[in-house]
């Protein structure tokens, strides 16, 4: 990057150095297991559609991911919002979902077990992809070590 | 004046009314400063007003825009399914056959009668942008040592083919937008740094209400602002889901505000305001709590330096490395690798208002230094004299 004309003075903010404190206190929250959430993994696959090239969203959003994979299968408290109807109504979704526990309980077990693989497979890919890409990387400056610098960028998407 | 008595701008639209894109709104701006300094200059353009359909809608010929001359030249008959056919082969990082680039090129936006005036015309220098239009190509095939390229460069597909690196090693020189963007033209085209000048586009002055635009609107929580075109290349998906995704995990009433053009899923706390008009935009601007920039394709951030000249702090993708670049410098935004630190910043800027002000200040005294027209025409003078 070019070196700045513009002076920050004493009382400006360094942002370069207040996004580092605000990146450190996220890397550790995120090694913490913080951010392991199906929301944040629901949010962030846009960012490796059209946003972040770089592996730390990637990364991030595995780790939200293998928080997601699991469905919820245990029993849960049914409601009704209808007050007068309430009771009946309550009874009525408690023996379905009892008469269909058998059902949906292998249905989604075997949900489970296709997203556990996926998710592991997707880790496998990006750490297998992560090593390939760092050896490229290397080969290619030292390429360029030996040619004096310079020559033509990758293409994008490693290709 | 060095060599450069009569200029011609190329643009592919005349970037009249609000819904113009960024490249056209900086050559018509660039065209306009030249035209009043005196310098004999001509905006050259298509007949075109839609950037999707590209219909001839004006009538070819020259008409006048304050000091400057406007000539519409037709856009050639095109192959509009075969160009977006091979444009999504590209985007998608396929290396495609030399033969398929000419096509999308020669299939994209083109007027061969714009390049045989520019031929015939007599011109000294002429500046065209963006890079990636079959416009831009032609018009520095048919005067490459005239042409000092704009060309509003990203780090996309479309700028590793064959056809645009030939066209950054014929032209005469390039004008930048901002110190990333030459260095990446450097790093992907060997571009020689003696052949490239940033000059930029410059933002005017304003002073507006902060509170008018809330008010009138009846919006009471804190809000994140982004204006421009939404679409996903531009990140307003990302932006949306990340909006929600916060207030979910945090709890907190924030809201989203939006104005530009293009299309937005409906979310209850999202206010879209389409194409407002310019001080519509300024006040909410002001008014926001933040001005969120998601997009990584940037080669200046117009939008950004205006919410600067608002006194409002941004919030921008660390994808892109010049609008990283914009708030580094001028101390006044913040930047995200990905939602965690989407969240961190904004829980920061939210709870911290005098980080804010100070935030807002410095971006607003970098703008006015760095972008007044002054400094920027002092920079394209510059640049006409040494290229």
């Amino acid at each position: 990057m070019s070196p700045p004309p513009f002076e920050i003075n004493a009382d400006g903010v360094d942002t370069a150095a207040l996004v580092a404190e605000i990146q450190a206190a996220v890397d550790a929250r995120m090694a913490a297991g913080e951010y392991a959430d199906a929301r944040i993994a629901r949010a962030e696959r846009m960012n490796l559609l059209h946003g972040a090239r770089g592996g730390a969203a990637v990364a991030a959003y595995i780790r939200c991911l293998r928080d997601a994979v699991e469905v919820d299968i245990s029993d849960f408290e049914i409601r009704e919002r209808r007050a007068r109807l309430a009771p009946v109504l309550v009874r009525i979704k408690r023996l379905i979902w009892n008469l269909l526990k058998f059902y949906t309980y292998r249905l989604w077990s075997q949900q489970n077990q296709v997203n556990g693989m996926l998710a592991a497979g997707l880790e496998g890919l990006e750490e297998q992809t992560s090593v390939r890409l760092r050896r490229l990387e290397e080969r290619v400056a030292e390429m360029e070590r030996r040619l004096g610098g310079g020559g033509e960028g990758p293409r994008p998407g490693g290709g | 004046m060095g060599a450069a008595h009569a200029i011609a701008v190329v643009a592919p639209r005349h970037a009249v009314g609000p819904a113009i894109g960024g490249a056209e709104t900086l050559l018509r701006a660039l065209a306009l400063r030249l035209a009043a300094a005196g310098r004999k200059v001509r905006l050259l353009t298509t007949c075109a007003t839609d950037h999707v359909s590209w219909e001839n809608v004006r009538t070819p010929g020259v008409v006048r825009d304050g000091p400057l001359e406007v000539e519409h030249f037709p856009v050639a008959p095109r192959d509009a399914a075969r160009f977006h056919e091979i444009q999504r082969e590209i985007s998608r990082g396929a290396r495609l056959p030399r033969e398929l680039e000419e096509q999308w090129l020669a299939n994209g936006v083109r007027s061969p009668a714009l390049c045989e005036h520019l031929r015939a015309g007599g011109y000294d220098r002429v500046l065209a942008g963006p890079y990636l239009f079959g416009l831009t190509v032609e018009v520095a095939r048919a005067v490459p040592d005239r042409l000092l390229l704009v060309p509003c460069l990203h780090d996309e597909p479309f700028a590793y083919t064959a056809p645009i690196r030939e066209m950054f090693a014929t032209v005469r020189g390039c004008l930048f937008n901002s110190g990333p963007e030459q260095e990446l033209a450097e790093r992907l085209y060997a571009l020689e740094r003696r052949r490239g000048r940033v000059v930029g586009m410059g933002i005017e002055p304003f002073e507006t209400d902060p509170s008018a635009f809330a008010a009138r609107r009846g919006l009471e929580a804190p809000f994140l602002l982004y204006s421009g075109r939404r679409e996903a290349g531009k990140g307003t998906p990302l932006l949306i889901e990340y909006v929600r995704t916060f207030r979910e995990r945090v709890g907190r009433d924030v809201r989203l505000v939006l104005t530009g053009s293009g299309p937005v899923d409906p979310a209850p706390f999202v206010l879209d305001l389409g194409v407002v008009e310019e001080q519509v935009k300024r006040e909410a601007m002001a008014a926001a709590t933040v001005f969120a920039h998601p997009s990584c394709l940037e080669s200046l951030g117009i939008v950004v330096l205006e919410s600067f000249m608002a006194r409002t702090p941004a919030l921008v993708n660390a994808g892109s490395e010049v609008l990283r670049w914009q708030c580094a410098r001028s101390g006044g935004g913040l930047w995200f690798r990905h939602y965690p630190d989407f969240e961190a910043c904004l829980e920061r800027l939210l709870a911290d208002e005098p980080l804010r002000r100070r935030l807002g200040a410095h971006g607003r005294r970098y703008v006015e230094m760095e972008y007044s027209w002054t400094a920027v025409e002092r920079r394209l003078w510059e640049a006409l004299e040494a290229l």
